[in-house]
């Protein structure tokens, strides 16, 4: 029996042994800096190299023109990234259109700061299969083509993928219910939606014309198989959004501060240049919340803004 | 005599009974088929023979994948400790026996439910709305279903036990928490000890999913690797996956055999605490966020009641009701279906390798990939989740099958059986019975998942669920988590009944 009972002896004494140690330990190192820390997000539509790139890229250069420590903090949902805005643990995010106002809505005081200088003439296309026998549309009121069809979406949060197309169709005439299968697919990203449409498991797909293009550009997209057949009006996307409290937390005119230096990234520095190529524009421009009013009332009109 | 006594099934037909529905499911997905998503599908599994092996890659997906174990360790702990408890209390046999009424129990045990009806990812996307991305909210989003799970789990066994002994020691005036001990803890030990090693298991793949949806750790580099179709890179984390879940799985059987689960379980908060701090990962004490002051009543219940009414329950309930009978069908019947098509060794190997590749793609991926090769139907959402839960229950049918005593397959194939009957009634049918209250167990999971096969063409109320989440539609929200909780008691109930019959 004794030599059972040894090993648990043993184990037991190290546990607690390890248990205490490590309890000290962590009393001492404890963050002896209170400095707080600017942490900026993003709504997820690229992929996580780029998007790391890019936002470390982002935070050194906002860490040296705003002298305070700036994290770049993932989040990989929309919804996720609206949330952890309206709670704090995102202080400066770039957002999507809707996000960006649903994230407004629900944290009052935040302001628009800049938008990219291409956001404020947005568009989406509509891609189709080349098996589906669409045609290029050439005037919105052949959008009803498309009733019958499968049709897919990005990710159900997207102004891009989903919310402005919904729009542009129901305004032509297109409700959801109209489309195969009762209703749209959701790909979750502009990407996938490139593939879905491009295999022919859905004939018809709407996305961010940025991404498509880029896409095009790297040659990952196969033209015999997938083309443009619309693009949408222009609207106003993507932009950055500040919470209420910055000056509060960083001092007395941060927030000015934080838009003067978006403002202020020009492709003449090193740096300034790798993230407005990353960002795909050539500068940030002032956006103030009014712009985005007619997104909120779309938004409200399909149910995405309550 | 006999002819009174019902005709029962042979557990080894219930368990194969299920893989009728990859017939439907087959012929469905067969009409839909289409070539056009090969040259895609060819580079994900090309892929996976060349990861990216970048080095900032690799080092990013190393400390994130420590944030998804941390959470899932953690979590594990928390909830195996919480579980034990609960377990405890909400037994009959121990209520009963220590304070001589029943009800007690039941009651925890029925207020129980509900947590664990919540699929760990809502509780998760909900505690967010809450307390913001701190590490804490994946950590309570596991441990609140896995606790309740664990408790109905631990009770089940206690009460489900014979009591001869317990109440010849009670006759025989053995102190009642004496008697308990003695009685009743060792033969629920093994199974429960059996069950804990499993969850640990669970854990990971449920931080990685939480990841998955937004909630830090190595889930959300897959995703935005999977969003962007770079295959290469999400197969570095996939494989970084595949490895941490080999280590737990080992770790995991060395201790129980020594019987250190108990001691690692108590440790472990400790640690990852510490280990919390080197990653850099807020783990400090949750905050309460101020949201928005709630409406007022009135307003409250015209909320409620037009979320109600505009939402389309019947067809939402069927579609989900439909997903999870042919998933789980799929889940169930297909493990023991091939099993018995290569009942021998060498395919036995390979199967166990397909299922372990299974499990560890997510839901949400394989769905996808379904999707480059198959017209957007339900038959796919079913059979994304179907797949990816077969992994699982594969996995735990070779583990009964390999505690099977060989003898009876033996003689019989000595006596001159076929190889494939000897297998079927000498190993198999023995192995049924545990694979089956444990299939019970993975269809309420099942239905809980439905929440995140959303992707495919509005399938049912998990879709719903995750568009009434993204618009912040927060009445629809409510309903919708109740309806989810009550269908799952009802299977519950249920799965109980039929479980009783048998």
């Amino acid at each position: 029996m004794p030599g059972r009972q040894r090993p648990v002896v043993m184990a037991t004494g190290l546990t607690t042994g390890l248990a205490f140690a490590m309890s000290l330990a962590g009393c001492s190192g404890a963050p002896s800096t209170n400095d707080p820390v600017l942490k900026i997000g993003a709504i997820p539509d690229q992929n996580p190299e780029k998007l790391n790139r890019l936002y470390g890229s982002l935070s050194d250069e906002l860490s040296e023109s705003l002298d305070v420590d700036v994290r770049y903090v993932p989040v990989s949902n929309y919804a996720a990234a609206v949330s952890a805005f309206r709670s704090g643990s995102l202080d400066l995010v770039w957002f999507g259109g809707l996000t960006g106002v649903q994230a407004r809505l629900q944290t009052p005081g935040a302001r628009v700061l800049a938008q990219r200088d291409i956001d404020a003439k947005f568009t989406s296309v509509f891609i189709a299969n080349g098996a589906s026998g669409l045609r290029p549309i050439t005037s919105a009121d052949q959008l009803v083509q498309l009733k019958g069809r499968r049709l897919a979406f990005g990710s159900e949060s997207s102004t891009s993928g989903r919310l402005m197309p919904q729009y542009f169709l129901g305004e032509n005439g297109v409700t959801m219910g109209d489309l195969a299968g009762g209703g749209p697919g959701f790909s979750g990203s502009h990407d996938a939606t490139i593939a879905v449409v491009q295999s022919g498991t859905y004939e018809v797909g709407a996305l961010n014309e940025q991404v498509w293009r880029s896409n095009v550009d790297e040659g990952r997209v196969d033209p015999s198989k997938v083309a443009v057949i619309w693009r949408t009006p222009p609207y106003v996307d993507y932009h950055w959004v500040a919470r209420p409290d910055l000056d509060e937390r960083f001092g007395e005119g941060f927030t000015d501060r934080v838009q003067k230096a978006l403002l202020s990234l020009t492709p003449s520095t090193e740096r300034g240049a790798l993230v407005l190529d990353l960002f795909g524009a050539e500068s940030f421009i002032p956006a103030q919340n009014e712009d985005y009013n007619k997104i909120e009332a779309v938004g409200r009109q399909l149910g995405k803004v309550r | 005599m006999a002819l009174q006594r019902r005709l029962k099934p042979a557990p080894v037909l219930v368990a194969l009974a299920p893989a009728l529905v990859v017939l439907p499911l087959g012929i469905v997905l067969l009409r839909d088929l289409h070539g056009g998503g090969v040259e895609q599908i060819g580079r994900f599994w090309l892929a996976a023979l060349q990861p990216s092996l970048d080095p900032t890659l690799l080092k990013h997906q190393l400390a994130e994948l420590q944030i998804t174990a941390l959470t899932a360790l953690l979590a594990w702990s928390l909830s195996s400790l919480a579980g034990l408890l609960l377990g405890v209390l909400s037994s009959t046999t121990i209520c009963s026996t220590l304070t001589g009424r029943r009800w007690p129990a039941v009651v925890l045990r029925r207020c129980l439910a509900p947590l664990r009806s919540i699929h760990e990812l809502i509780w998760g996307l909900l505690l967010l709305q809450l307390f913001g991305l701190n590490g804490w909210v994946a950590v309570l989003a596991i441990v609140l279903p896995y606790s309740a799970l664990l408790a109905r789990v631990l009770a089940d066994q206690l009460d489900q036990q014979e009591l001869p002994a317990l109440i010849a020691l009670r006759c025989a005036g053995v102190p009642a928490v004496i008697n308990l001990f003695t009685s009743l803890m060792p033969p629920v030990a093994a199974a429960l000890r059996d069950h804990i090693g499993h969850r640990l298991d669970c854990a990971l793949r449920s931080a990685l999913l939480l990841g998955i949806f937004g909630l830090g750790g190595l889930g959300t580099e897959l995703m935005l690797s999977l969003q962007s179709l770079r295959f290469r890179e999400l197969w570095s984390g996939l494989w970084l996956m595949a490895l941490l879940l080999a280590l737990m799985n080992l770790v995991i059987r060395r201790l129980s055999a020594r019987h250190g689960l108990l001691l690692l379980t108590l440790a472990l908060p400790l640690v990852t605490l510490l280990w919390s701090h080197r990653l850099n990962h807020d783990l400090s004490l949750p905050r309460w966020i101020q949201g928005a002051p709630w409406p007022p009543w009135a307003q409250l219940r015209d909320g409620l009641t037009q979320a109600w009414v505009e939402t389309p329950w019947l067809e939402l309930v069927g579609r989900t009701l439909l997903i999870t009978v042919l998933a789980s069908g799929v889940a169930i019947g297909l493990p023991p279906l091939l099993r018995l098509i290569a009942p021998d060794d060498g395919p036995g190997r390979m199967l166990k390798a397909g299922w372990l590749l299974m499990r560890l793609l997510p839901p949400p991926l394989t769905a996808l990939l379904l999707m480059l090769a198959s017209k957007p139907t339900l038959a796919v959402a079913a059979l994304a989740l179907g797949l990816h839960h077969s992994g699982v229950m594969g996995l735990v049918l070779e583990d009964g099958l390999e505690r099977v005593d060989g003898r009876h397959q033996q003689a019989m194939v000595a006596l001159g059986a076929p190889r494939r009957s000897a297998w079927l009634f000498g190993v198999l049918t023995p192995a049924s019975r545990r694979y089956l209250a444990y299939a019970a167990y993975r269809s309420d999971v099942i239905l809980r998942d439905t929440a995140v096969v959303g992707l495919v063409g509005g399938a049912g109320l998990g879709w719903q669920l995750m568009e009434a989440l993204s618009s912040f539609h927060w009445p629809q929200v409510g309903w919708l988590i109740l309806v989810y909780a009550v269908l799952t008691l009802l299977g519950e109930l249920a799965s109980e009944q039929l479980q009783e019959r048998a």
